[in-house]
């Protein structure tokens, strides 16, 4: 029965830090960092609300009228509409589907005992590492030679084949951890295998399953690399390609373009007000020893 | 990781014959065509997504692939250019500084950050969010910025120079080949800061309290503390963090093409963007010699993985 | 070796109105043993922590040696606590573990080498002294955690419930241990734990505690003997003190207690001020004797609910006649009783205990109460 605060556990080694970190020293260097890690992303904020010609006269000043209608010119004349409608097909689809084939995969490989079981887990598992230019080449030759270059499908296909490494590997590991008890009483019950995956695995698993959807649509939302490789045609380009070309095409509008990045970073600000304990826990299991 | 390679031949022979071996007769076993079902699809993607396009990768590098459709075989010869390319070389210069040093930024100050949060800082919650929102831009978005923060005429930290009065410390931060590398270096620990700093404060949060109060009772000031029981404790984090990070940066390719696409004069040029620039920017096609260079890069970081398995993977453990 | 005196001590935390220690005074002499004692959620490991340091006090005074401490951190009070999880440092050998506080006092490394050298031969330890704590049995690690409080020579020892994480034959042979090196060392011991059986043979003196509060203090037979209030009573012994709800009557012209089944003669209490109406009755299952279910005599009427032999003994169940209650009994082992059987329980004069019905404070006897 320990009724101690959490705290209570760091409580000396913070009561002697905190008595540190009030002395000016300290306190000064963490506002410094919190500008450093906060303010540019405040300073592209208030660069989307004002003109070009605005900014040019005055880089860092408080915007004086708000130009809301920026972000309505940049979704519509910009392109961005169309851009933010990729993305969204793109990696919603991607998401979806390696999810379901990531959680079959992963609750097969932590349930079931086979010959391989490992050595699959193993394969699944170490493509974390490879470096994505070992297949960047020859994905973009396979998608060629299939008529899915430039396509969203196509890279739909390889954002799934992107993520499933880590999808993987996360739910395994929770899978992993669900009583064995819980299957057992299943299959007295009469659940097939397929039920118990639906109706057990699923339910049961929905805190891994949800942090590794928020994950991947995090990472996916912001992939550049392959969309670079495998999009050529301006109506196909995802969010992150369509604001480089912007910055390649409107170089000096730098209004238009802070918009843009502002348009884009809306939904993973979304995410991360609603889910930010889920994308914390995701993020950290695993690398946590 | 727990399942990852073994250290020496006895032991790599020991894990491929538990891996293969038949199970034993248990609950835990299902008909073949159940786990197949499970197993297909996702194998399926693996397959034709990442395991053929890796073979095919390898095939390609002893080609000259001219053509989408035909290849003319060179044997060795993409290889050998390789080893001969001076920009290569430069290459893999810049990427190996930016992954030994780039790490130990992002963890030190990642431990910095989680400690004065574990420590009850005040605002943490606020701070908490503000250090971590940048972990989660994309790299199109953090490019973009930094190239305006670097800008020489109205960039924040040559005005904030100019404000000081450091005047002659101002420089074309993306421009200077003597800089470029730097600059890329500290925009990509700025991402990153955050992700470190909050695994390192969920391992804080898992070390023992009764530990700590006996390093109280000890007679540990916060100096002490730090130093003898939580670095060490935390040691092996720290170290999972610093490979994740290594690997990363070998890696890297977007914020190098977005903020400088590998100039000025190759300084921040990495093997991620010269393998772009060889396929897809060269005045000659060829995706057979970009290939190659995949495929040295490819053994090189596993080589770096297997190498940080056996180094680390022995340390002593360290129940709690 | 110092004496540690509490004073009024209370610990309050934000948040909530009950204190989570209230009014909590003590004094333990130099080189006692003192077990605090209590059920979970008393406030004994918030008291103890307080002595340490771990804790802030809310209100009161804490001295050790005659110094007042209440602010003095805890590496300065010369202190040293066995938890009960060990606490050992995992990634120090058992030697650095045992060193590590000495060696943050600037304690020259000569006397350091002696200091563990002999710990580590009075618990046993010397072989191990290069292991980590994870190669350790548990009984092992606890005898390090003990070792690391024994070289730092602290002018008081504090035990947080060290033997809660260790199986029974190995608890009852360190508790052997604690016992034999408290006197080889003379050291005051503040002891903190909720199992009886430890308070009884180790402690010195006991303290009972209960919602923060002290219940009583005194010798482990003194308190189990007259405990002070129905909580103490009930919470040393095992299987605990039976206590009934009874009416005061007269019967005879002598005070006596009516219970549904039954009448007990409280002639102890005759002129002793008892008060009229409700009070709780109280008899050891030990002092619990069978005897004739008679309807007249005095004595209890009930049936047999349930028996357990243990093999040395009987534990009885009995319901009582009209609803009055279940007393446990200690029967000897040939007793032939089955369920439903009628029986009739006594219990001599002296065996008798009486609470205060709304206070549940010990009502002393005659012969107890000063003259």
């Amino acid at each position: 029965m320990r009724s101690l605060p959490r705290s209570a556990a760091a409580g000396s080694f913070a009561r002697s830090l905190s008595r540190l970190l009030r002395s000016g020293g300290l306190m000064a260097a963490v506002v410094l960092y919190t500008l450093y890690s906060a303010l540019p992303f405040a300073w592209v904020g208030t660069m989307s609300v004002r003109t070009t010609s605005e900014i040019s006269a005055a880089h860092f000043a408080w915007p004086e009228t708000f130009h809301w209608d920026k972000f309505r010119t940049a979704w519509v004349d910009s392109n961005f509409a169309q851009y933010f409608w990729n993305s969204t097909v793109v990696v919603v689809s991607a998401v979806a589907i390696v999810t379901l084939l990531g959680a079959a995969a992963a609750h097969c490989l932590a349930r079931y005992n086979f010959r391989g079981n490992r050595l699959v887990y193993f394969v699944l598992f170490s493509s974390i590492v490879f470096p994505p230019q070992i297949i960047l080449i020859s994905l973009f030759q396979v998608l060629v030679e299939y008529d899915l270059y430039n396509s969203r499908l196509g890279l739909t296909l390889v954002y799934v084949s992107l993520q499933l490494p880590l999808t993987v590997y996360l739910l395994e590991g929770f899978f992993a951890r669900i009583p064995q008890d819980l299957f057992d009483a299943a299959k007295m019950d009469g659940y097939s295998d397929l039920e118990i995956f639906w109706r057990i695995v699923v339910p049961v698993g929905m805190p891994a399953i949800a942090t590794t959807v928020i994950l991947n649509f995090i990472q996916l939302w912001n992939e550049f690399l392959f969309a670079v490789v495998l999009l050529s045609d301006q109506d196909a380009r995802t969010l992150p390609l369509g604001i480089r070309a912007y910055m390649g095409d409107y170089f000096q509008d730098i209004g238009m373009i802070a918009t843009g990045m502002m348009i884009a970073v809306i939904p993973v600000v979304v995410i991360y007000a609603f889910f930010s304990e889920k994308l914390i826990q995701g993020m950290t299991a695993g690398a946590v020893k | 990781m727990n399942r990852t390679l073994p250290g020496p031949a006895a032991g790599l022979r020991r894990t491929l014959a538990s891996w293969l071996a038949a199970p034993e007769a248990d609950t835990r076993r299902a008909a073949l065509p159940t786990i197949m079902v499970f197993l297909l699809p996702a194998l399926l993607v693996y397959a034709g997504l990442t395991a053929y396009p890796v073979v095919r990768t390898f095939y390609n590098s002893f080609f000259e692939v001219a053509d989408i459709a035909s290849s003319d075989f060179v044997g060795w010869n993409n290889y050998v250019a390789v080893l001969r390319d001076d920009t290569f070389w430069a290459a893999v210069r810049n990427t190996a500084i930016w992954s030994v040093v780039g790490p130990v930024l992002d963890v030190v100050v990642g431990l910095l950050l989680a400690l004065c949060l574990y420590a009850g800082v005040r605002f943490g919650r606020f701070l908490r969010v503000a250090w971590f929102t940048p972990v989660l831009l994309s790299y199109v978005v953090v490019g973009i910025m930094w190239v305006w923060i670097y800008n020489y005429d109205w960039g924040v930290v040559n005005v904030a120079l100019r404000a000081l009065g450091l005047e002659g410390l101002a420089q074309a931060w993306l421009g200077d080949p003597r800089f470029a590398l730097g600059s890329l270096i500290v925009t990509h620990a700025w991402k990153w800061a955050g992700f470190n700093m909050v695994v390192c404060l969920a391992a804080l949060h898992s070390l023992p309290s009764e530990v700590l109060e006996a390093a109280e009772l000890d007679n540990c000031g916060w100096w002490h503390k730090l130093r003898h029981i939580i670095v060490p404790m935390l040691w092996p984090t720290l170290l999972n963090l610093y490979i994740l990070a290594f690997i990363g940066k070998m890696k890297v390719f977007d914020l190098v093409w977005i903020m400088t696409e590998g100039g000025p004069v190759w300084s921040t040029e990495t093997v991620s963007t010269y393998v772009y620039k060889r396929a897809f920017n060269w005045n000659t096609f060829d995706l057979g010699y970009p290939s190659a260079i995949a495929v040295v890069w490819f053994f090189v970081v596993v080589g770096f993985v297997i190498l940080f398995n056996v180094l680390f993977r022995s340390r002593e453990r360290m129940e709690f | 070796m110092a004496a540690v005196h509490l004073e009024h001590i209370c610990k309050r935390y934000r948040g909530t109105a009950q204190p989570a220690v209230d009014d909590v005074s003590l004094a333990v002499r130099d080189g006692e043993f003192m077990v605090l004692l209590g059920p979970s959620g008393c406030g004994k490991s918030t008291t103890l922590r307080m002595i340490a340091g771990l804790e802030s006090i809310s209100d009161g005074r804490l001295t050790i040696g005659g110094r007042q401490v209440n602010d003095v951190p805890a590496k300065d009070r010369d202190i040293a606590m066995v938890f009960q999880s060990y606490a050992l440092y995992p990634h120090m050998t058992v030697a650095d573990n045992l060193a590590f506080g000495l060696r943050r006092r600037k304690v020259p490394a000569a006397e350091i080498d002696a200091r563990v050298r002999s710990a580590a031969s009075v618990l046993g330890l010397g072989a191990l002294l290069e292991r980590k704590p994870y190669a350790l049995s548990g009984g092992q690690r606890q005898r390090v955690a003990l070792g690391r409080a024994i070289v730092r020579e602290p002018k008081a020892f504090l035990f947080d419930e060290p033997l809660s994480n260790l199986d029974a034959a190995l608890r009852v042979r360190t508790r052997n241990e604690l016992v034999r090196l408290h006197k080889q060392l003379d050291a005051t011991m503040i002891y903190v734990t909720h199992d009886q059986v430890e308070a009884m043979t180790m402690g010195q003196r006991i303290c009972v505690m209960n919602n923060g509060r002290v219940a009583q203090t005194g010798k482990p037979l003194d308190v189990y003997r007259s405990p002070a209030d129905a909580f103490v009573a009930r919470f040393l012994g095992n299987p605990p003190m039976n206590v009934l709800k009874a009416t005061v009557a007269a019967r005879d012209g002598r005070p006596a207690a009516r219970l549904a089944g039954g009448w007990l003669p409280l002639s102890r209490w005759d002129g002793a001020g008892l008060p009229d109406g409700d009070v709780l009755v109280g008899m050891r299952p030990e002092e619990v004797v069978l005897q004739e279910p008679r309807t007249t005599a005095e004595g209890l009427r009930g049936t047999v609910c349930g028996v357990e032999p243990l093999g040395a003994e009987t534990l009885l169940l009995v319901e009582l006649e009209g609803g009055a209650g279940e007393v446990t009994a200690r029967v000897h082992r040939d007793v032939a009783l089955a369920v439903g059987d009628e029986v009739g329980l006594g219990v001599a004069e002296a065996g008798i205990y009486l609470f205060d019905a709304a206070t549940e404070q010990a009502i002393a006897a005659k012969e107890e109460q000063p003259a």
